[in-house]
C-alpha cells in the first residue's frame, strides 16, 4: 500500500465519489471497475502483469546496493496505471481517449556524495508507456521492469534521472512472493471498496550497474518488490501514510503501514506483518504494534515536515520477543519533489537498529500526506 | 603622416565642401540611403518571412535533437514503440507531433479572395507527456484546470481535457480578439467542415520560449488525428536526448540506432535541416527578390561615382597645393576614401533606418507571396536584425568606398602645385570605358555567359550566377555603348542647332561628351533596362499564365476547402464529401486530387494523385512532353508510370521514360515519367500519379480539391450557390472565379518587384538632375561668359533641358535596347535555370513606351530646373 498516496491524488475525486456508491454491486465500483475479492486464485506470471479490470494499479521496486569498494546506493522505481474516471459510466470506455495514464518515479541515492536524484514522467498507455497483460512488462518512456525468466522469476529493471544517473539491475527473488491481508485481499478502510490485491517479493537478490555521470559502478544489494491491484482504497477522512519495509540482517523481514487520519489518529486498518524466513505471514492490527517518530526533518523545497526517523515496535513471533527497530535515513534529503503536478513524499533508504544501536537490517521508509494541497489539477 | 593631420584634412577637404553645398550632399546621401532602405527592407522581409516557417512543437517542449519524419506524407504512429525497442533503455525522449491548418469560417460578407484570411496551425501533441518537459523545466506549466477570471469559465481539468475530443488550447491574444473563454466555444473551418471546438484554455507561455503566436492551436494528438481524419497517425516524432555528462555520445549513438531502424522508411533530420526546409523552399526566391532590390543601389553608385569624381574636378588646385606643402599621395587618396565611407556611413545609417520603415510594407507583400507559393506565413512585422543592419551599413560603405575608388586615386596622382584650368585634364570614365571596342567586349562576354549552365546547391537550388553576370555585363557595355553614342547623336541633332541657340549649345557640349554625360546616361540604361527587362518578363509570365489558364482551366466548378488560405495548408476534404458531390446529378465528369510532400533524392516535392484519363478527356495539361502510349491513362496499367512539371525535370535533371524512386507508406514506388507537363504553380515540381494507387499507398482518400463538369442544361453559378450552400466549409469557384483568383495572385507576386524598378528609375532620374547640375558647376565660367554675352537665364536653361532631354533619349533607348536581351535571359536562362519553367516571350509594348516617355520628360523637365539655377550661379562661388 506504500504509494497509493499519490495515487489517491490523481484520482481522488473519482475515488471518492465511486468508492462510497458501490452498493449496487459489491464487486464493480459505480463506474464499473471491478473491486478485489477474497479467494481469488492467482496465476503466474500472469498476474505479474496489469490488470485493466481495476482502475489503478502500480509496481513498486525498492532497495539497498553496493559496490565492491563499499560505495552505497539507495534506488527506487514505481510503475503506476491509472485508468483514471469515466465521464459517464451509462456509455464507458472505448469512447475517445480513454486509454490509462502511467506514471512513473525512479530516484537514486548515492550516499559517497549525499546526491538524491528523482525523476517522475507522465505517459498515455500505447504511446510511450505499456503494461502488458500476460506477464510483468512495464514500461514508462525508456524505464521499464519485465520478468526475464518466469521460472526462476528473475526481474530487470532499469531506470535513470535525466542524463545524471542511470542503473540497470537483474532482481532474482531469494524468499517466494508474499500476498498480504485476508484471503488475498488488502483492506485499507472501513470502506469494502477502499482495499487491494497486494503481491510483494519481500527479498530479492539484485545485481547490476549503478552510473552516476558516465562513471559505471558493478553493485550488488538486496531489494524489495511491491504490485498492487485496486480500484478505489481509501476512506475520506484519512490523510497520509507512514509505510516501511524493513529487511532484517537475519532473514526475516517487516512490512508496516500505519494509516493517519485527518483528526491525527491512527486507522484501524493500519497493519504490520512479519515475513518469516520460509516466507509466512502474520498481520497484527494497530494496537499490536508501534510506530513513533523519532526525529524530523524539514524539506527546504516544499516546507513539509517528514518524521523520517522512526521507532517501530514489533510484537513476537514464533517464540522471538517482541522487538524494537530504529529506522534512521543515510541521507535526510530523500524527498520526491513531483513537478508533475503530484503530491511531494518521502521515500527514503534507511539503516536498521536495534534497541542497543546495533545495525540489524536495512529499511525502506515512505512517509506521505505531508504536503498540504492536494493535486487538484489532476482531478 | 599623423592622425591630426588626417583629421585636419577631412575637416577641410569633405566637411567645407559638404556645408558649402548641403542641398547636393543631402541629395548623394538620400540616393544611397534610398538604394540602401530598398535593400535593407527586402532583407527584413525575407527574414521575417521565414522565420515565421517554424517548429511550433518547440515552443511547448525543449528543442529536439533529431527529428523523424516520413519521406512521404505521414508515419503510422505505430513507429513510437518501434522507435524506443530499438532505443531501449538510452535516455532518451520521444514527443509525437501532428501538425495541421485551419481557419475561421468566412464571415457573412468577409473577403472572399483566397489568402485573406489567416491559416491556423493545428498543433496535435501528446498533452500528457508533454507535461514531461514543463516538468524538467521546473514545472509551472499550467495546462489544466484554467479558469477565466473576468468571465464565469468554467474549469476543465486533467481528465476533462483528455476525453474531450474537441478540447483547444488557444494563444492569449487569440482569447482577447476573439473574445473566448475557458469552456467556450472556438468555431472553426477543418478540413471541409465547420466544427466548434471547446477552449480548454490559453496556451501556457514558457520562460526563454517565445510567445506562441496567434495563429497557433494546441490540440491533445488523439484528439487533432480524429478531428482532422488522421487517424493513427502522426507528422513527425520529435527525439530529445536527456541532458547529462554523456549527452554527446547518446546524441549521436541515437541518430545512428534511428537510421539503421528506420531504414528508408523514414527520414533522421536535425531540427535545423528543418528550419533550413522552409529557407530551401524560398530560397530562389528571396535570392531573386535580393538582387532586384539592389538595382537602385547599383544606380546610386554610378551617382556617387559621378559626385565624387566632380568633386576631384573642382577641388583640383587645392589638392595641388597640398601636395606642394608636402601632403603625401597617401594622404590625399586616404581623405578622398574617408569622404566616401563618410558618404556610405550617413547613407547606410538613414538607409536603414527608411528600410526598416519599408520593410513593415514589404514584408506584406514578401508574406504574401510566401503564402501563396509556398507555405503558410505569419509574418506581420518584420524586426530588426542587427546582423542584417551591420551588412546594410556596411554595403553601403563598401559600395561608397568602390564608388570612389577611382576619384581617390585621380586626386592623389594630381601633381603639386599644378595650376590647371577646371577641365582641361581630367576626363572620368577615360581609358577603356569610353571606347566602343570595350562595352562591345564586355557586351560580347556576357553573351557566352548566357549559355553556361547554373550553379547547383544542396536541395535542388540553382542559382544561375553566370546570367547575373551576363546581366551585368551587359548593362555595362551597353553603357559605355550608349556613351559612346552621345557624340554620334549630337551630330545627328546638329540641323536643331542652325534654328536655336540653347539647342546649338546643348549639341557642342554632347559633341565632346564629358565623361559625367556618359556616366548619366549609362546610369539610366541600367535602371531602363532592368527595369524594362523585368517587365518584359511579367508580361511574358503573363502571357504565358493566361494560356496555361486557358488551357488548363476548363472544368465548371473547383471545390476545395475554404480552410486553405495558403500553399502549404493542410485541410483536404473528406472522401464522403467529395463522392456525395460526385454523384449529384448535376455533375458530368468529375477529377479528386489528392497530394502529399515526398522527398526524393533528398529534396522535398509534391506526389499528387488524379484520374489520369480524366486529364485525356479534358486535357487539362499542357504538354511539353506528351505521353506516347495510351496505357499511361488505364488505371489497370498504369500504377508504375507518372507525369511529371517541367520544374521537376529541371530540379531533379530527368526527362520522359526516367525512373523515379517515390517512398509511400507502404514502401518505395518506381515510377516511370510518361509525360512532361507545364505547371506554373509550383517550383518544386510535381509528380502526378493515378488516384486510386495513391490511395492505396497513402491509405486514405482525403481530397485537396475537386474539379467538376457539369451536365448541359446546369449552370454553373446555380450548381455554385447550391454547393456553397449545402457545405458552407468548402469554397466553390466557377471557372471564371478561379480564373481571376489566379491571375490575382499572380499579379500580387510581382507587385513587389514593380515597386523595386520603380525605386531605380526614379533614383536614376534624380541622378541625371545631379549629372547637369555637376556639369554646370565644372562650366560655370562658360556659363559666367554666356551671361555677359546677354544670354538670358530662360535660354541658359532650355540649353540645359536640350542636353539632358538628349542624355535621357540615349540612356532610355540604350536602355530599351539591352531590356530586349535581358527580357531574354531573364525568360530562357535565369527563369528557366531558377524555377525550371518555359515562358512564351511577351513584349509590353505599350508600357514601354510610357516608360520611356516618362523618363525621357521627366529627365529633360529636370534638366530645365537645373539649367534655371545653374544660370543664376554667381562666378566665383566654391561649387
Amino acid at each position: 500500500m506504500n504509494t497509493m498516496n499519490r495515487l489517491r491524488h490523481i484520482a481522488a475525486a473519482a475515488w471518492l465519489a465511486t468508492g462510497m456508491a458501490c452498493a449496487a454491486d459489491p464487486t464493480r465500483t459505480a463506474d464499473g471497475f471491478a473491486i478485489p475479492q477474497p479467494g481469488r486464485a492467482f496465476e503466474f506470471p500472469r498476474d505479474h502483469g496489469s490488470h485493466p479490470d481495476f482502475k489503478i494499479e502500480w509496481w513498486y521496486v525498492t532497495g539497498h546496493l553496493e559496490s565492491e569498494g563499499g560505495r552505497r546506493f539507495g534506488f527506487q522505481a514505481t510503475f503506476f496505471r491509472n485508468a483514471g474516471p469515466v465521464p459517464n459510466p451509462a456509455a464507458p470506455t472505448n469512447a475517445f481517449g480513454h486509454a490509462p495514464i502511467h506514471l512513473a518515479h525512479v530516484a537514486l541515492l548515492d550516499t559517497k556524495t549525499g546526491r538524491f536524484f528523482h525523476q517522475s514522467r507522465i505517459n498515455r498507455a500505447g504511446w510511450d508507456a505499456d503494461a502488458a497483460r500476460d506477464t510483468l512488462a512495464v514500461r514508462n518512456g525508456n524505464w521499464s521492469l519485465r520478468l526475464a525468466d518466469a521460472r526462476s522469476g528473475r526481474m530487470e529493471l532499469s531506470g535513470n534521472i535525466a542524463g545524471d544517473a542511470s542503473f540497470r539491475l537483474a532482481l532474482a527473488p531469494t524468499k517466494p512472493l508474499v500476498v498480504f491481508g485476508t484471503n488475498g485481499v488488502s483492506r485499507k478502510g472501513a470502506d469494502p471498496a477502499a482495499a487491494s490485491h497486494y503481491l510483494t517479493f519481500p527479498r530479492l537478490e539484485a545485481r547490476g550497474t549503478v552510473v552516476v555521470g558516465t562513471e559505471p559502478t558493478a553493485v550488488t544489494g538486496l531489494a524489495w518488490m511491491d504490485h498492487e491491484i485496486g480500484s478505489s482504497q481509501l476512506d475520506a477522512g484519512q490523510a497520509g501514510w507512514d509505510w516501511a519495509c524493513i529487511q532484517l540482517d537475519d532473514g526475516r523481514d517487516l512490512m508496516a503501514y500505519r494509516m493517519r487520519r485527518s483528526d491525527g489518529t491512527t486507522d484501524a486498518h493500519s497493519t504490520l506483518a512479519w515475513i518469516a524466513r520460509d516466507g509466512g505471514v502474520r498481520h497484527f492490527g494497530p494496537s499490536e504494534f508501534g510506530w513513533e517518530a523519532r526525529g524530523h526533518w524539514t524539506s527546504p523545497a516544499t516546507g513539509a515536515r517528514y518524521p523520517n526517523h522512526v521507532r517501530v515496535r514489533a510484537p513476537g513471533v514464533d517464540g522471538a520477543p517482541a522487538a524494537e527497530f530504529f529506522l534512521s535515513p543515510l541521507a535526510e534529503a530523500q524527498e520526491l519533489t513531483d513537478p508533475l503536478g503530484g503530491v511531494a513524499y518521502w521515500e527514503g533508504a534507511c539503516r536498521v537498529l536495534d534497541a542497543s544501536g546495533k545495525p540489524v537490517g536495512r529499511a525502506y521508509l515512505e512517509l506521505a500526506g505531508y504536503v498540504g494541497g492536494l493535486a487538484e489539477r489532476f482531478k | 603622416m599623423n592622425r591630426a593631420l588626417h583629421g585636419l584634412l577631412l575637416r577641410r577637404f569633405a566637411l567645407r565642401h559638404w556645408r558649402a553645398a548641403p542641398r547636393q550632399t543631402a541629395l548623394l546621401v538620400a540616393v544611397l540611403a534610398l538604394g540602401i532602405a530598398v535593400y535593407f527592407s527586402i532583407r527584413l522581409a525575407n527574414r521575417a518571412a521565414v522565420a515565421s516557417f517554424r517548429n511550433f512543437a518547440e515552443l511547448l517542449a525543449e528543442e529536439s535533437d533529431w527529428i523523424v519524419s516520413a519521406p512521404a506524407g505521414l508515419l503510422p504512429e505505430s513507429v513510437l514503440s518501434e522507435i524506443r525497442g530499438a532505443l531501449g533503455d538510452r535516455a532518451v525522449d520521444l514527443v509525437p507531433v501532428l501538425e495541421s491548418t485551419a481557419a475561421l469560417p468566412r464571415a457573412a460578407g468577409g473577403d472572399d479572395a483566397i489568402g485573406a484570411r489567416a491559416t491556423f496551425h493545428l498543433l496535435g501533441v501528446d498533452l500528457v507527456g508533454v507535461q514531461n518537459a514543463a516538468a524538467r523545466r521546473g514545472g509551472g506549466r499550467a495546462w489544466f484546470g484554467q479558469t477565466n477570471a473576468t468571465a464565469a469559465g468554467t474549469a476543465r481539468g486533467f481528465w476533462d481535457v483528455f476525453r474531450d475530443p474537441r478540447a483547444v488550447f488557444v494563444p492569449a491574444r487569440l482569447a482577447l480578439r476573439e473574445g473566448l473563454r475557458v469552456g467556450g466555444e472556438l468555431r472553426l473551418l477543418v478540413n471541409e467542415r465547420v466544427v466548434a471546438l471547446n477552449v480548454a484554455g490559453i496556451i501556457p507561455s514558457a520562460p526563454g520560449q517565445p510567445a506562441p503566436p496567434d495563429t497557433l492551436l494546441v490540440m491533445d494528438l488523439p484528439a487533432l488525428q480524429s478531428l482532422t481524419g488522421r487517424h493513427g497517425r502522426i507528422d513527425r516524432v520529435e527525439v530529445r536526448v536527456e541532458a547529462g555528462p554523456g549527452r554527446d555520445a547518446l546524441r549521436a549513438e541515437t541518430r545512428d540506432i534511428l537510421a539503421r531502424t528506420g531504414g528508408d522508411r523514414w527520414l533522421v533530420g536535425s531540427p535545423g535541416d528543418r528550419r533550413a526546409a522552409g529557407e530551401v523552399m524560398t530560397r530562389a526566391f528571396r535570392l531573386n527578390l535580393t538582387i532586384l532590390s539592389l538595382i537602385a543601389l547599383l544606380v546610386g553608385l554610378y551617382l556617387v561615382f559621378q559626385a565624387l569624381d566632380g568633386a576631384v574636378v573642382r577641388r583640383r588646385e587645392e589638392i595641388g597645393i597640398l601636395r606642394s606643402l608636402g601632403v603625401e599621395e597617401r594622404a590625399i587618396r586616404a581623405a578622398w576614401w574617408a569622404e566616401a565611407a563618410a558618404l556610405g556611413l550617413a547613407g547606410g545609417v538613414l538607409g536603414s533606418l527608411l528600410g526598416w520603415a519599408g520593410a513593415q510594407f514589404s514584408v506584406r507583400f514578401v508574406g504574401r507571396t510566401v503564402n501563396a507559393l509556398y507555405y503558410a506565413t505569419s509574418a506581420q512585422s518584420a524586426a530588426l536584425s542587427l546582423p542584417e543592419l551591420l551588412g546594410a551599413v556596411g554595403l553601403s560603405v563598401s559600395a561608397a568606398l568602390v564608388a570612389g575608388w577611382l576619384p581617390a586615386r585621380e586626386a592623389a596622382r594630381t601633381p603639386p602645385a599644378q595650376i590647371l584650368s577646371r577641365h582641361a585634364v581630367h576626363e572620368p570614365g577615360r581609358g577603356p570605358w569610353s571606347r566602343a571596342w570595350f562595352g562591345a567586349a564586355l557586351a560580347g562576354t556576357g553573351i557566352l555567359l548566357a549559355f553556361a549552365p547554373p550553379l547547383r546547391f544542396d536541395g535542388g537550388l540553382r542559382v544561375p550566377a553566370a546570367g547575373y553576370a551576363a546581366a551585368l555585363l551587359w548593362i555595362l557595355g551597353g553603357g559605355v555603348l550608349t556613351g559612346g553614342a552621345l557624340a554620334g547623336i549630337a551630330r545627328l541633332l546638329a540641323p536643331l542647332g542652325k534654328r536655336s541657340a540653347p539647342w546649338r549649345l546643348a549639341l557642342a557640349a554632347l559633341r565632346r561628351p564629358s565623361g559625367r554625360h556618359r556616366l548619366a546616361a549609362a546610369g539610366l540604361l541600367c535602371a531602363i533596362a532592368m527595369t524594362a527587362g523585368m517587365a518584359i518578363l511579367v508580361a511574358s509570365f503573363d502571357r504565358t499564365m493566361r494560356g496555361w489558364i486557358e488551357r488548363t482551366f476548363q472544368a465548371d466548378l473547383y471545390l476545395a476547402s475554404d480552410g486553405a488560405q495558403s500553399a502549404s495548408a493542410q485541410n483536404r476534404i473528406d472522401p464522403s464529401t467529395w463522392r456525395a458531390i460526385a454523384a449529384d446529378p448535376a455533375v458530368a465528369d468529375w477529377n479528386v486530387l489528392q497530394v502529399a510532400d515526398v522527398t526524393v533524392s533528398g529534396m522535398r516535392t509534391l506526389l499528387v494523385g488524379a484520374e489520369l484519363g480524366f486529364t485525356r478527356r479534358h486535357t487539362p495539361l499542357a504538354w511539353r512532353d506528351a505521353p506516347g502510349d495510351d496505357g499511361v491513362f488505364d488505371p489497370a496499367r498504369n500504377a508504375g508510370s507518372a507525369f511529371v512539371s517541367e520544374a521537376f525535370t529541371e530540379r531533379f535533371r530527368m526527362r520522359r521514360g526516367d525512373a523515379i524512386d517515390v517512398p509511400t507508406p507502404t514502401g518505395k514506388r518506381r515510377l516511370r515519367i510518361a509525360g512532361v507537363f507545364s505547371d506554373y504553380g509550383n517550383e518544386r515540381g510535381s509528380i502526378v500519379v493515378e488516384r486510386r494507387h495513391f490511395a492505396e499507398w497513402f491509405g486514405d482518400e482525403l481530397g485537396s480539391s475537386l474539379v467538376l463538369f457539369l451536365k448541359p442544361g446546369h449552370a454553373d453559378e446555380a450548381v455554385r450557390a447550391d454547393l456553397a450552400r449545402r457545405y458552407p466549409g468548402l469554397r466553390v469557384l466557377t471557372n471564371a472565379h478561379l480564373r481571376r483568383e489566379v491571375l490575382r495572385i499572380f499579379s500580387q507576386t510581382f507587385a513587389i518587384t514593380y515597386a523595386l524598378e520603380l525605386i531605380g528609375v526614379v533614383v536614376a532620374v534624380a541622378g541625371l538632375g545631379l549629372t547637369l547640375a555637376s556639369v554646370l558647376l565644372e562650366r560655370r565660367g562658360d556659363l559666367t561668359t554666356l551671361r555677359a554675352l546677354g544670354m538670358a537665364r530662360g535660354e541658359m536653361a532650355r540649353a540645359a533641358a536640350a542636353e539632358g532631354a538628349v542624355v535621357a533619349l540615349a540612356g532610355t533607348a540604350g536602355g530599351l535596347g539591352v531590356s530586349a536581351a535581358l527580357g531574354w535571359l531573364l525568360i530562357h536562362v535565369i527563369n528557366r535555370q531558377t524555377f525550371g519553367w518555359t515562358l512564351q516571350y511577351g513584349f509590353p509594348a505599350a508600357g514601354l513606351a510610357a516608360l520611356a516617355g516618362l523618363v525621357v520628360a521627366t529627365g529633360t523637365t529636370v534638366a530645365y530646373g537645373v539649367g534655371r539655377w545653374g544660370a543664376a550661379l554667381p562666378a566665383d562661388r566654391e561649387e
